[in-house]
């Protein structure tokens, strides 16, 4: 078993058009499927990202306000997942609950550890 | 059944408590923030605590929730107002004076429970300023204290869901202009504004007792936030009125039968199979002593005493069958005669029909039918079929168009089952 790293990135121009009421029912989507992943044991982590945020570039000698992405390429959250390989990292983020926000994506990543740190 | 560990559940375990924070602590919120910063920021107040809340289901979406929220969410809705505040640049107080506003909320507003309610109350009154119309009043008090969705609000005032958005943003202009301070005005000038805000109550507590909507048929959250709401009221030596007596024993009676409403299956439980033993009997109680006290020689019973009337013979008949038909009819029928509407007409077709039977029942409805216009209303065609059912007459194309008319699953799932 390996650990992966989901980035979720774009979607938030249709999360916000969303009303209260949809977005509430699709916190219910998100729970349920983390709940599942959680059953499994595939779910180790997992945050959302506040969308400001700095770059801090040589040693502090600048630091920016950023990233200046656009909504697409921002990262939105993240999630550190469980799977046999990489094939069942893919497998397991296409039940994702983001990709009900159009244009939004997950990239997959390994986290290379010597041993497992979970 | 669904057993405890699936996912449904926790679905609605989920959805719950969200809609749950949603709704205990909007107002709640909102209401400490305008009474702290005023009425002009309120729209800054709203877009705030909507942020928050945003936030607060991202993160939520990840993660549980955890144990107490609250102050999470009124720590950061109002690190997200004084942001919004600064960049505005409309603070006239320096930073110092800011610390000094977050240290006394945290240090007594927030953790003393009657500043919070007595904020809470401010603003309904605020809201029901006479400057404002009664439109605007209703609109203001259900959006910022109830936490109302606009398909909540266009079913509360039946109007359509852009009249009650537009209707907001109006109503919020004017309370901006007209209502500078949220301060509970004196004896008469209180009295004049009570019977707005008991209809405020009434209409809060009538969405959560009918949910129009979604999968739950009671929303209980509102139910008991209008109770707490009156019995606050009722503290107040200057609300004292007939009306807000009645108003709280009309909610107990209806309360009362919360339990029994919903059997084990998640079902929707009509009146006649209820099992009546699961009734409340301290709220009947709790209902009973304000009906007593809610007594007015002078003047004509109100709506909350007519229908606080019909709901204790309901909740006190041993059983469906003993229920007082004749004595809830003269009762719907003086609500049609004094505060006539026509859904009061329509309601009173049911006890009509018990005394007088169906076949009269069903002449009585299609009188009423040529005077309003029920074609949108599912009521009108779910009683012509129960009357049409017991005369044995076909009566599934009424119940069909009942179901069209229905939001609410599970009042669709129960029509649907009188199909099969």
């Amino acid at each position: 078993m390996s650990n992966f790293l989901y980035l979720f990135r774009g979607g938030e121009e249709s999360f916000e058009k969303l009303s209260q009421e949809e977005k509430q029912a699709h916190m219910q989507v998100w729970g349920t499927w983390m709940g599942k992943l959680q059953e499994k044991g595939q779910l180790l982590d997992g945050f959302p990202l506040e969308a400001d945020g700095k770059v801090v570039h040589s040693k502090g000698d600048m630091v920016t306000n950023g990233p200046y992405a656009e909504g697409a390429e921002l990262v939105g959250g993240y999630l550190i997942v469980s799977a046999k390989d990489m094939d069942g990292a893919i497998e397991i983020s296409k039940g994702c609950p983001i990709f009900d926000y159009e244009g939004s994506t997950i990239e997959v990543r390994e986290i290379l550890t010597m041993d497992n740190p979970y | 059944m669904l057993g405890w560990a699936s996912p449904i559940y926790m679905e609605q375990q989920l959805n719950n408590t969200v809609t749950h924070l949603f709704r205990n602590e909007y107002g709640r919120i909102i209401a400490l923030l305008t009474s702290k910063y005023g009425v002009s920021h309120i729209e800054k107040i709203e877009d705030a605590v909507q942020d928050t809340f945003l936030k607060a289901m991202r993160i939520w979406g990840y993660q549980k929730i955890p144990d107490n929220p609250t102050a999470w969410l009124y720590k950061v809705a109002n690190n997200g107002l004084l942001d919004k505040l600064r960049r505005a640049k409309k603070m006239s107080y320096t930073a110092d004076e800011n610390s000094h506003f977050e240290a006394t909320t945290e240090a007594s507003e927030f953790y003393s429970n009657t500043e919070i309610t007595d904020s809470q109350l401010k603003l309904i009154f605020a809201c029901c300023h006479p400057s404002l119309s009664k439109e605007h009043q209703l609109v203001l008090s259900l959006k910022l204290i109830g936490g109302f969705s606009n398909k909540e609000l266009s079913d509360a005032l039946l109007k359509k869901k852009e009249t009650v958005a537009k209707s907001f943003t109006r109503a919020k202009k004017k309370f901006k202009e007209e209502v500078q301070l949220l301060q509970i005005p004196v004896q008469m000038g209180l009295q004049s504004r009570l019977f707005v805000v008991l209809q405020v109550i009434y209409l809060l507590f009538s969405e959560g007792y009918a949910a129009t909507s979604g999968e739950q048929i009671l929303k209980r959250d509102i139910c008991y936030e209008a109770l707490r709401l009156a019995l606050l009221l009722k503290k107040n030596p200057y609300c004292q009125h007939p009306n807000l007596n009645a108003l709280i024993a009309l909610i107990c009676f209806h309360a009362s039968r919360f339990d029994a409403r919903i059997n084990d299956a998640g079902e929707l439980v009509t009146l006649e199979f209820q099992d009546r033993r699961l009734y409340n009997k301290e709220l009947m109680a709790i209902g009973s002593a304000h009906l007593e006290q809610a007594g007015s020689a002078d003047t004509l019973p109100s709506k909350y005493h007519l229908e606080a009337a019909v709901s204790y013979h309901h909740c006190t008949a041993p059983t469906f069958k003993e229920t007082d038909w004749a004595t809830i009819l003269k009762l719907y029928q003086l609500q049609v005669q004094t505060q006539y509407s026509p859904m009061a007409a329509l309601n009173s077709i049911i006890p009509y029909a018990k005394v007088h039977g169906p076949k009269k029942g069903l002449e009585a409805l299609e009188a009423w039918k040529n005077k309003n216009d029920y074609k949108q209303v599912a009521l009108f065609y779910t009683i012509r079929a129960e009357l049409l059912a017991e005369l044995k007459k076909e009566f599934k194309p009424d119940i069909r168009k009942a179901i069209a008319l229905t939001e609410n699953v599970l009042v669709r799932r129960y029509l649907k089952k009188k199909l099969e």
